[in-house]
C-alpha cells in the first residue's frame, strides 16, 4: 500500500501531472498546427492545379477541342485514381470537362453543387454524408479571346484526416507510455535524493543520552540537506550542552554539600557522646543524625553518578576475573540474604576476564544483589550467574521476588525513580543504587539490561567487553579448578 | 603545638614527645606521610593520625587506614571541618594496639585470631572478627556505620544501609546473648560502641 501523503508520492504526482498537462498542451498544439498547415498545403495544391489547368490547357481551347482537353487531363492528374475532383465549366457551354467518380467512391462528381458568386476564387468545403469532406478550390479565368470559364479542383480531406488520425494515435499511445516512464524515474530520482534524509534519521535515531557527543555525518551539497543535517548537529550539540550541564550542576551541588554535612554530622556525634547520659536528647539527636547519615549517603551516591556521566572519575582499571569477584562479594553478602531467609546461589564460569576498576565492579555486584534483596520475600531465591557470551562477559543476578510493574521497567535507572514510593521509602534507598550500576557499567563500554515479570520476579544482566583469554590463562584458569 | 615541615623531622618528634593528635600530610619531603605512618605504628606510637591528602581514590584510603590511619581528609577541604573532625578524633582519646585487648572479662588476640569471654573460647567469622577488632582497639569509642564499613568491608558496601546492623547482631548473638554485662552497645542514629558501661 502506497504512502499517497508522502513527499515522494507527492512530487512524483505533481510531476506526473504536469508533465502529462505538458505533453497535453503540446500534442494539441502539434496536431492543430499540422492540420493547418496539411490544411494550406492541399490549398495550394489546388490553387495550382486550378492555375495550371487555366494557363496551359484552357488557354489553348480555341484551337483544340474538349475531348483534347479531357485526355490532357486525365492523363496530368488522373483523378479517378488520385481521387480528385476537377470540374471546368464554360460561361455559356456549361460543363466542358468533369473528373470521373473516384475508385473509393467518396463522392460523386455529379452531384457536387455550382460554387455561389460568394466562393468563386476561393475556397469551400463540402461534407458528404458518409462523413467524407472535400475542399474545393475555384478559380475564374478569362482567356484573351473573351472566353469566360470557371476552373473547380477538389481534393478530399480524407488524406489529411488519415495523417492526422495517425499522429493522435502515435500520441495517444506514447504519451502515456512517456509518462509513466516519467514517473518511475521521478519515483526513483526522489528515492535516490530522499536517501541521504533516510541515512540522517536513522542516525539520528541512534543518538541518546548516552552518546550526544556523536554527530551526524554532514551531507555536504550545499544544500537544504547540509543545512539540515548541521542544524540537527546543532540541536545535539545543544542537548549536549544542556545535559552535560545538568550533570555539571549535580556534580558541584553535591559537591558543595559535601563538607556542610560532614561537619554537621561530626558536630552532632559529639553532642551524641557528649549527651550519653541524657537519653531524650540522646534520641532527638540520634534522630537528627540519621537523616543526616541519610542525606550525605545520597549526597555521595549523587556525586558519584555524576562524576561518572561527566566522566571524571579516574578509574583504577587492571585486569581481573569477574567470577571471583562475583564469588566474594555474593559471599560477603550471604548473610543479609539468610537475614530474610532468602537462598543466594552462585554459579561462575572461570577464567571470565575483564578489564575493569575492582572496587566499582564490585560495588555493582553489591548493588545488585542488596536490590534484589529488599524486592524478594522471605525464604525467595536470588541468583548470581557469570559467564562469557561470544566476546562478552555477562554478569546477571535474579531473583523470584516481586519484579517490577512494565510501566515501570523503562524507568528503573533513573535517579531517584522508585517503583513503588512507600514501600522503597521504607527499606531505605533513595532511588540512586540502580543509577550507580548504570554509570559505572557505561564507565566500562559496559551495558547494564532488566527483564520482569510483575509478581514472577526480576533479571538483571551487566555485560562487559570480555579479555581474550591467552594461551597461559587457560592453565590458571584449570588450576583454580583444583 | 608544633609543625614539622618533613616527613624525617615529623617522625622525630612525634617518636620523642607525647601528643594528643598528629596532622600528617601524604606529600612531604624526605619521608613521605605514609611511611611516617608506617614507622610510627610499628614504633607502637599509637596517637590519634588524621591524614591529608589531594588523593580521594578509594584504594589510597583504604590502604591508609589499614597503615594505622584514624581519619581522612581530602584537599580541598573546609578549615571548619578540619576543625570538627580534630575535635571528634580528640575526642576518642589513644587507641590501643597491643596484640592483645580486653574489654572487661572479653579478651580479643590479634596474633591468635581468637576471641575468648569470660574464658570461653568463642568461634567467629572472619568478618565477624574484623568487626570486633575494629570496635575494641576502639573501645568507649562511638563508631558510626561508616566509620565501620570503611574500616572493615570495601567502600562498595557503603549504600547498604543494614550490613552493619545485620553483623553486629551476629556478632551480639556469640559474644553477648550468653554473658552478662552486655558490652556491645548501640547509639542511636550513630552507630556502635564496646565498652564496660554499656547499657542493655
Amino acid at each position: 500500500m502506497m504512502n499517497t501523503r508522502s513527499l515522494r508520492f507527492r512530487i512524483t504526482a505533481w510531476y506526473a501531472g504536469l508533465l502529462a498537462g505538458t505533453l497535453i498542451v503540446f500534442g494539441a498544439s502539434v496536431y492543430l498546427g499540422l492540420e493547418r498547415y496539411l490544411d494550406w498545403t492541399l490549398q495550394r495544391t489546388l490553387v495550382a492545379e486550378c492555375r495550371t489547368i487555366s494557363t496551359e490547357l484552357l488557354s489553348q481551347l480555341p484551337a483544340k477541342d474538349t475531348a483534347w482537353l479531357e485526355t490532357e487531363i486525365n492523363e496530368a492528374y488522373a483523378p479517378e485514381v488520385n481521387g480528385l475532383f476537377i470540374r471546368v465549366v464554360h460561361q455559356n457551354k456549361g460543363v466542358v470537362y468533369l473528373s470521373g467518380a473516384p475508385k473509393d467512391g467518396t463522392f460523386d462528381p455529379w452531384r457536387i453543387p455550382f460554387p455561389s458568386d460568394k466562393e468563386m476564387d476561393g475556397s469551400r468545403k463540402l461534407q458528404f454524408e458518409s462523413g467524407n469532406r472535400l475542399l474545393i478550390n475555384s478559380m475564374t479565368l478569362t482567356t484573351p479571346d473573351g472566353n469566360r470559364f470557371t476552373v473547380e479542383s477538389g481534393a478530399p480531406y480524407h488524406q489529411i484526416e488519415v495523417v492526422l488520425h495517425g499522429l493522435l494515435l502515435t500520441l495517444a499511445i506514447y504519451m502515456p507510455f512517456v509518462v509513466s516512464l516519467a514517473v518511475a524515474g521521478g519515483y526513483w530520482l526522489m528515492r535516490r535524493s530522499l536517501q541521504p534524509v533516510d541515512e540522517i534519521t536513522k542516525r539520528a535515531e541512534g543518538i541518546t543520552s548516552t552518546n550526544l557527543s556523536e554527530r551526524l555525518p554532514v551531507i555536504r551539497s550545499g544544500d537544504e540537506l547540509e543545512r539540515l543535517s548541521m542544524s540537527l548537529n546543532r540541536m545535539i550539540e545543544r542537548l549536549d550542552n544542556a545535559f552535560e550541564h545538568i550533570n555539571r550542576f549535580s556534580a558541584d551541588a553535591s559537591h558543595e554539600l559535601r563538607t556542610p554535612l560532614t561537619i554537621l554530622q561530626l558536630e552532632l556525634e559529639g553532642i551524641a557522646q557528649n549527651h550519653r547520659r541524657d537519653a531524650a536528647l540522646g534520641d532527638q539527636i540520634g534522630s537528627a543524625l540519621e537523616e543526616t547519615h541519610r542525606m550525605s549517603r545520597i549526597v555521595e551516591s549523587l556525586l558519584t553518578i555524576s562524576r561518572l556521566d561527566v566522566g571524571e572519575v579516574k578509574m583504577d582499571k587492571s585486569r581481573l576475573d569477574l567470577g571471583e569477584l562475583a564469588v566474594s562479594t555474593a559471599g560477603e553478602m550471604k548473610l543479609l540474604a539468610e537475614e530474610k531467609s532468602i537462598g543466594l546461589r552462585i554459579h561462575a564460569e572461570a577464567g571470565v576476564q575483564v578489564v575493569g576498576d575492582r572496587i566499582r565492579l564490585q560495588q555493582v555486584i553489591v548493588n545488585l544483589i542488596d536490590n534484589s534483596i529488599k524486592y524478594t520475600q522471605v525464604s525467595g531465591m536470588i541468583e548470581v550467574r557469570v559467564g562469557r557470551e561470544g566476546n562478552i562477559a555477562v554478569l546477571a543476578v535474579s531473583d523470584n521476588g516481586l519484579g517490577i510493574p512494565a510501566h515501570a521497567l523503562p524507568h528503573v535507572f533513573e535517579r531517584f525513580y522508585r517503583a513503588d514510593k512507600a514501600r522503597s521509602r521504607a527499606s531505605g534507598g533513595a532511588g540512586l543504587g540502580l543509577s550507580i550500576v548504570k554509570a559505572i557499567c557505561a564507565a566500562h563500554n559496559g551495558e547494564i539490561k532488566v527483564s520482569s515479570q510483575e509478581g514472577r520476579g526480576s533479571s538483571f544482566r551487566v555485560e562487559l567487553p570480555l579479555l581474550p583469554l591467552f594461551a597461559n590463562d587457560g592453565a590458571s584458569a584449570a588450576l583454580r579448578e583444583i | 603545638m608544633d609543625v614539622a615541615a618533613d616527613g624525617k623531622s615529623g617522625l622525630d618528634l612525634a617518636t620523642t614527645y607525647h601528643y594528643d593528635l598528629v596532622i600528617l600530610d601524604l606529600m612531604l619531603p624526605i619521608l613521605d606521610g605514609g611511611q611516617v605512618l608506617r614507622r610510627l605504628r610499628t614504633e607502637n606510637v599509637q596517637v590519634p593520625v588524621l591524614i591529608l591528602t589531594a588523593r580521594d581514590a578509594v584504594a589510597d584510603k583504604v590502604g591508609n587506614f589499614e597503615a594505622g590511619a584514624d581519619d581522612y581528609l581530602t584537599k580541598p577541604f573546609a578549615f571548619a571541618e578540619l576543625l570538627v573532625r580534630v575535635k571528634a578524633l580528640l575526642r576518642r582519646g589513644p587507641v590501643s594496639r597491643s596484640s592483645v585487648v580486653r574489654v572487661a572479662d572479653l579478651e580479643l588476640d590479634r596474633l591468635a585470631q581468637q576471641v575468648r569471654r569470660a574464658g570461653k573460647r568463642i568461634d567467629l567469622t572472619a568478618k565477624e572478627f574484623s568487626l570486633l577488632e575494629y570496635l575494641m582497639s576502639n573501645a568507649g569509642r562511638v563508631l558510626s556505620r561508616t566509620m565501620i564499613i570503611e574500616h572493615v568491608w570495601d567502600h562498595s558496601f557503603d549504600g547498604i544501609t543494614n550490613i552493619v546492623d545485620v553483623y553486629v547482631r551476629h556478632l551480639r548473638s556469640k559474644v553477648d546473648d550468653a554473658f552478662d554485662p552486655k558490652l556491645i552497645r548501640t547509639v542511636r542514629g550513630v552507630g556502635y560502641s564496646i565498652g564496660h558501661g554499656a547499657q542493655p
